[in-house]
């Protein structure tokens, strides 16, 4: 027995002997490796090209008839690119006080001017955070060697924030004409001499949409499989299909549809995506169902400097979907001001005040209206939108007050109450959640409000979720319980009471 | 009755109408801009002075081509003084401002006008080197600046001054979209060009221009050679005439002219050469056996020469060969020259060996002192009976069934 003790002993000893050295082994050769793994040769020359845009606002060259030598597209495209750079330069270097970028774009003589203003703001602790939103360039003179050009940008629309002692003090936007004559050095069309010419600070009044039209009854949608990811790999035109044909049949007229800001391709706008949207406005169409579109869901960055991406964004869905006969009106952002406290509420109101000014001149047909998430925010920016958008979940018996309150704050504006509804769930998670029961009350005591207060509305949501992303409402299985039992419809696809209290007869 | 009321009615509106009238003036009246010129020279000191009635300093917004800045108010009794920034003041264009009070903005424009004066002559001229002939053109660009760098005023004169041989030229020219520019055309004659500018009296540097010859036309060509033997050894130099373009400019030097040279077999040989005054020339050895040369020149793609033709004689018209140890060294030679004299060395010689009238080697070999032996060795030519010819110079001779043992 002794030795048997003894052998397991010596077994163990060696084993642990052996895991000790190959752990001391496996250290040293993983430091010696690293130690041994130096930058990659071929980085040396900044060979690799990583253009990011950065500053996209809407350029429009004026037909070319410039004197001098003509001007080709390559020579063209190299301008408008040092071009834009220059202005992206000069907006990071003003917003942030520093040089970083400026003599690259503006000449030896030019950059001094915008120095001295670095070094005058930088005193006087002056920020300037600004944009241009649109150029309008004419190219006058192009020079026979090709190294000097002269440009009219008329009609810039620079939109400019001016900060002391980091508290905003002036919001202005200001459309200007500019003289500039541009030098090729070192590869760069650097500018020489900039001209401001004109300036006009009146800002720009949109037509008023007529919204006599509007009588929305609808429902906010996502298919009951993907919701939050309707067009991706599972997009199908059969469960739309038959997921619209249910909400036409329930006497609903219109459905809400959300378009995200990543998921579609951010600035340069993700083609497939755009298709199947437009499939879906069609599949709405052909049911007679018209869309709310929402723009720029799960997008959180109101900073100016990306005001010429997401305008881009923008731009692309507004301009090829204007036409469609499903849409009914474009709703800026859901719920912006749940971003107040994080993203400062004068950079939320500031960035949709500019969307809305984007959006009405791409499409003047279509009203434009916010989705508030709460009845105070409602009356913010009444005078930009055509009709009013907020959403309830609060308590019901405190609704019909808040809608006299909003009846007399926004006098001339239709209000629509654009998500409500109640989560039926109850469980391990919730243990006194609402019942199906209770649902059912909801939707009849919130229809009757609806109806006395002649409100229009659009419900949330459809269907009871299997499977909802992080991103909505975070990891925690009690408020993900609760988001997946809102709809009217259950997993099962078994209709709950409350459908029966879906639209108003 | 009534009308005594309707009279009432309208007295007491007179009566009320100037008291209504002044209230509106004395709001309005709670700030006003007092400085009312707008025109500024680039430079000068621009104060904007408000009359203020309350104890508010705003901050006063002004932005010009270059930038946007915050400008503080020097407090005084019942006005505000604003010195604008001397960044901003000494750059031409728009300065926008606003006055940044609670109550309701007050804004205006201010324009900066160029000194009439200029610093620089800003001069860019492109391309530098032009061609002859009156078509091509150089661009002179002109941007004159004052002394705090602004481009002076859209219709400022500017003359452009070129000189060319005898001719001393100026234009005038007015500046346009900041800029002033000019075509200078070529003349018929190729050399310098000297250009400068002049505006309000202040001189550019003087800039260069090179007119070059146009296109050469066609040109010929000559052959000159020590003697006219093919004896493999002297040179032939071929040259062109004086290349000149159509206005009669003698081409760039360095204009590469490629001489073309075909022989009787249809070869082709190639030799080059670059022009120096007009000129190219180009060397070709001599062909070791008799031949004709037809030679044509090109400069590609532009212009040709004539063809001239260039025979050589035979030098060697026979040659001895003599075979020894065993048949297995064979002496060549010797090979004389067209006066008899021994060849120099290198003369090819080439011999062929055959074995039951199949090609089994060729061996090459050059001549030294007039010369030339080949040695088979019989670890590689085994003893029996071979056929052998012998080229040289063009000539070939045959030796039928020699034995080697």
């Amino acid at each position: 027995m002794v030795s048997l003790n003894k052998n397991i002993l010596r077994t163990i000893l060696i084993i642990s002997y052996i895991m000790v050295i190959a752990l001391i082994i496996s250290g040293v050769s993983a430091l010696f490796s690293y130690l041994n793994t130096g930058a990659d040769r071929s980085t040396m020359l900044h060979t690799e090209i990583n253009k990011v845009e950065q500053y996209t606002p809407k350029l429009e060259w004026e037909p070319l008839q410039n004197e001098g030598r003509p001007m080709d597209n390559e020579n063209l495209n190299a301008l408008q690119n040092d071009y834009l750079d220059a202005w992206y330069v000069k907006q990071i270097a003003y917003k942030t006080n520093k040089i970083a970028g400026i003599k690259d774009y503006y000449t030896d003589s030019a950059r001094k001017n915008l120095y001295d203003f670095i070094t005058l703001n930088k005193a006087e602790d002056i920020t300037i955070e600004a944009t241009t939103l649109k150029h309008n360039p004419t190219l006058d003179f192009f020079s026979e060697d090709g190294q000097l050009a002269v440009i009219t940008d008329r009609n810039v629309v620079e939109y400019k924030r001016l900060f002391k002692a980091e508290q905003m003090v002036l919001e202005t936007t200001e459309t200007s004409n500019y003289s500039i004559v541009f030098l090729l050095e070192d590869g760069f069309w650097r500018i020489r001499h900039i001209v401001k010419e004109n300036v006009d600070i009146s800002k720009k009044r949109h037509e008023i949409i007529s919204v006599n039209h509007l009588n929305i009854k609808g429902i906010n949608y996502y298919p009951q499989a993907n919701p939050w990811d309707m067009f991706g790999n599972q997009f199908s035109t059969a469960i739309i299909s038959k997921d619209f044909k249910i909400i036409k049949e329930a006497d609903l007229n219109t459905i809400r549809l959300f378009v995200q800001y990543n998921d579609f391709g951010k600035a340069n706008v993700d083609a497939k995506k755009l298709q199947k949207l437009k499939q879906t406005l069609d599949i709405a169409e052909a049911y007679q169902l018209k869309v709310v579109l929402t723009l720029f869901d799960f997008y959180g960055d109101y900073s100016v400097m990306s005001y010429t991406l997401n305008q881009r964004h923008a731009e692309t869905i507004v301009s090829t979907l204007k036409n469609h006969n499903a849409l009914l009106a474009w709703d800026i952002k859901n719920e912006p001001n749940l971003d107040f406290e994080s993203r400062g509420k004068d950079n939320v109101i500031a960035w949709l005040d500019n969307m809305i000014d984007l959006v009405k001149s791409v499409d003047d047909s279509h009203p434009v209206t916010i989705g508030w998430s709460n009845t105070q925010s409602a009356s913010i920016l009444k005078d930009k939108v055509d009709f009013v958008s907020f959403h309830y979940y609060e308590d019901l018996e405190l609704l019909d007050a808040a809608i006299k309150n909003m009846k007399t704050e926004i006098p001339n504006k239709p209000l629509v109450l654009q998500e409500f509804g109640l989560s039926s769930y109850s469980g391990l998670w919730k243990p006194f959640g609402s019942s199906d029961t209770d649902q059912a009350n909801y939707h009849k005591k919130i229809q009757d409000i609806i109806a006395v207060n002649n409100l229009q509305f659009m419900s949330w949501t459809l269907y009871d979720f299997d499977n909802i992303p992080e991103d909505v409402v975070g990891w925690q299985p009690w408020r993900k319980q609760t988001q997946e039992h809102f709809g009217f419809i259950n997993q099962d696809g078994k209709r709950k009471p409350a459908f029966k209290y879906i639209s108003i007869k | 009755m009534k009308l005594t009321y309707t009279y009432l009615f309208l007295l007491s509106l007179i009566l009320t109408s100037p008291f209504a009238v002044a209230q509106q003036n004395k709001t309005a009246k709670t700030i006003k801009l007092l400085s009312t010129k707008t025109n500024y020279e680039a430079g000068q000191v621009i104060t904007l002075q408000f009359s203020i009635n309350t104890q508010e300093a705003p901050l006063l917004y002004c932005a010009n081509s270059y930038g946007s800045t915050l400008v503080t108010a020097t407090l005084k009794k019942n006005t505000r003084e604003y010195l604008i920034p001397k960044n901003i003041t000494k750059k031409t264009g728009l300065i926008n401002w606003k006055l940044l009070n609670k109550s309701h903005f007050l804004s205006g424009q201010i324009r900066i006008n160029p000194k009439q004066e200029v610093a620089t002559m800003e001069t860019y001229i492109g391309p530098p080197s032009i061609q002859a002939g009156g078509t091509d053109y150089t661009m002179l660009v002109v941007i004159p600046t004052d002394s705090l760098d602004n481009p002076l005023a859209e219709h400022t004169l500017v003359k452009a001054k070129h000189q060319f041989l005898a001719s001393e030229e100026t234009h005038d020219i007015f500046t346009k979209h900041l800029i002033a520019y000019k075509n200078i055309n070529s003349k018929q004659e190729s050399g310098r060009m000297l250009v400068s500018s002049e505006s309000l009296g202040i001189n550019s540097k003087e800039f260069t221009i090179n007119v070059a010859a146009a296109i050469p036309t066609d040109f010929s060509i000559s052959a000159s050679r020590p003697h006219e033997y093919a004896d493999g050894n002297q040179i032939t130099t071929f040259s062109t005439s004086v290349i000149k373009d159509k206005q009669n400019n003698v081409v760039s030097d360095g204009t590469f002219v490629t001489f073309f040279i075909t022989n009787q077999k249809q070869d082709i040989l190639k030799t080059t050469g670059t022009t120096i005054d007009g000129i190219a020339q180009s060397k070709m050895i001599h062909p070791d056996f008799k031949d004709t040369w037809s030679v044509k020149a090109y400069i590609e793609g532009m212009s040709e020469s004539n063809t001239i033709l260039l025979s050589y004689k035979q030098v060697i018209e026979d040659f001895e060969v003599l075979f020894s140890n065993k048949n297995r060294t064979l002496t060549v030679g010797p090979l004389q020259s067209f006066m008899k004299q021994m060849i120099p060395d290198g003369l090819q010689v080439k011999l062929n060996i055959y074995n039951n009238g199949a090609l089994i080697n060729t061996l090459i070999k050059t001549s030294f002192n007039g010369y030339v032996s080949f040695n088979l060795k019989p670890a590689i030519y085994k003893n029996s009976n071979y056929d052998f010819s012998i080229e040289t110079a063009g000539k070939t001779k045959e030796f039928n069934t020699k034995k080697l043992w």
